[in-house]
């Protein structure tokens, strides 16, 4: 296993022309991303729009990657300095801090409602959350087990094995089969997926 | 939907598959809408057992960076030429550059002294340019009475005080090594060498000249 091979694959690709491993990559990453973002910024909406322009900023940069690091290790840092720019110039920006007729602060507000705009996010991830809550609840322990150390543990397959005593073969097909039990549960209360993917394809 | 293609699918995702199954899976997962999905919702799957606070598990990113790029021209052939341009043309044109001014100097200083006569040329940094562009022809009875301007050596102490200009030019080169190919550098001095007799690196004085010292 080549650390990276899957990521340096979809770069590859991208790099030839194929968009849509760009897609891949960036499906992969937005989460992660904006979660890296909103240390720099509290409004979710504003993070997301943050973790957009630096995947757009990657994307443009891709022809200069040439895989000395690993492809999230980059793309981590275009989204730092990113967010780092994005705070700058939002504190630059007298709008933001103005005080409003009321005599309150209007940043949080815009803040609420930037979020207000999108409450069924807020609903869906709710959803989602107790879904696969309930799905891992619900699962035998080994395969439990396998996925948490690799979802929440971040352990590689390897060292999951060393901590179950268990071949390497058998933690892959273990956390294949918590994943499949999981998103059985997701497809059955979104009626076939979450749907989404579907329209960037 | 077949079960090793998914199970494939679940090892890259964690970075675990083989390079070269790599190659072939992101093939397909760049165009197959169905295989695409799958991996968005082990994605958020992730997202959602790692319980990531204040992140929203929606595609709202994925799905206007889809859109952007779209509209983007392809990156195909832009990587490999503009890199080969960074790396190795940007050096090399210095190269030759340094080269081609180092090589017009030395012609030029030669090209500026009178047939016959032997340039010369203190160290060049302490030089001021009007000196060296400007050289005088020193009367053959008097060598001193041209004064500090001349850098012509007279006939008589020709013979004996030849190595002069060799041994700056040679310096030159060589304090300005870091510009020029270890080839080009190894001709130059030798042909410096070869065109000047006497010994490098040393300036014989002439017993005429001692005697005009005096």
């Amino acid at each position: 296993m080549g650390a990276d091979a899957s990521d340096l694959s979809l770069v590859r690709r991208v790099q030839r022309g194929d968009k849509g491993a760009f897609d891949a990559l960036v499906l992969k990453y937005q989460h992660k991303l904006v979660k890296l973002v909103m240390r720099y910024v509290r409004n979710p909406a504003e993070a997301e729009d943050i973790a957009q322009e630096a995947f757009i900023k990657a994307y443009r940069a891709l022809p200069q990657f040439r895989g000395d690091s690993a492809f999230y290790t980059w793309l981590y840092r275009i989204a730092i300095n990113t967010a780092k720019n994005a705070v700058v110039s939002r504190d630059r920006s007298p709008i933001e801090y103005n005080i409003d007729r009321n005599g309150e602060e209007s940043y949080d507000m815009q803040g609420r409602m930037k979020d207000s705009e999108t409450p069924e996010a807020l609903v869906l991830t709710d959803e989602i959350r107790s879904i696969v809550n309930a799905a891992i609840d619900a699962l035998p322990e080994d395969l439990r087990t396998a996925i948490v150390l690799r979802e929440l543990e971040g352990l590689s397959y390897e060292e999951i094995a060393a901590a179950m005593d268990c071949p390497v073969g058998t933690v892959r097909s273990r956390i294949f089969r918590a994943r499949e039990a999981i998103d059985r549960r997701l497809r059955e209360v979104f009626e076939g997926g979450l749907g989404r993917a579907e329209e960037l394809g | 939907m077949n079960e090793e293609l998914d199970s494939q699918l679940s090892a890259m995702f964690d970075d675990e598959l083989a390079a070269a199954e790599c190659e072939l899976l992101a093939r397909r997962l760049s165009r197959d809408g169905e295989l695409k999905a799958r991996w968005e919702r082990y994605a958020v799957i992730a997202a959602a057992i790692r319980a990531e606070r204040g992140v929203r598990l929606n595609a709202r990113v994925a799905r206007r960076v889809s859109v952007i790029v779209g509209s983007e021209p392809a990156l195909a052939g832009q990587s490999t030429p503009r890199r080969i341009a960074g790396r190795w043309l940007r050096p090399a044109a210095g190269l030759g550059l340094a080269a081609g001014v180092a090589a017009v100097s030395i012609l030029w200083l030669r090209a500026q002294a009178p047939p016959g006569a032997v340039v010369a040329t203190p160290p060049l940094a302490a030089v001021p340019a009007a000196r060296v562009t400007a050289p005088a022809v020193a009367p053959a009875a008097s060598p001193r009475a041209s004064g500090p301007d001349s850098y012509v050596l007279p006939p008589a102490a020709r013979g004996a005080a030849a190595v002069v200009p060799a041994t700056e030019l040679a310096n030159y080169v060589v304090a300005h090594s870091m510009f020029s190919s270890p080839v080009a550098r190894r001709n130059l001095l030798s042909a410096f060498m070869s065109s000047e007799p006497g010994d490098a690196g040393t300036i014989p004085v002439s017993t005429d000249a001692k005697s005009n010292a005096r």
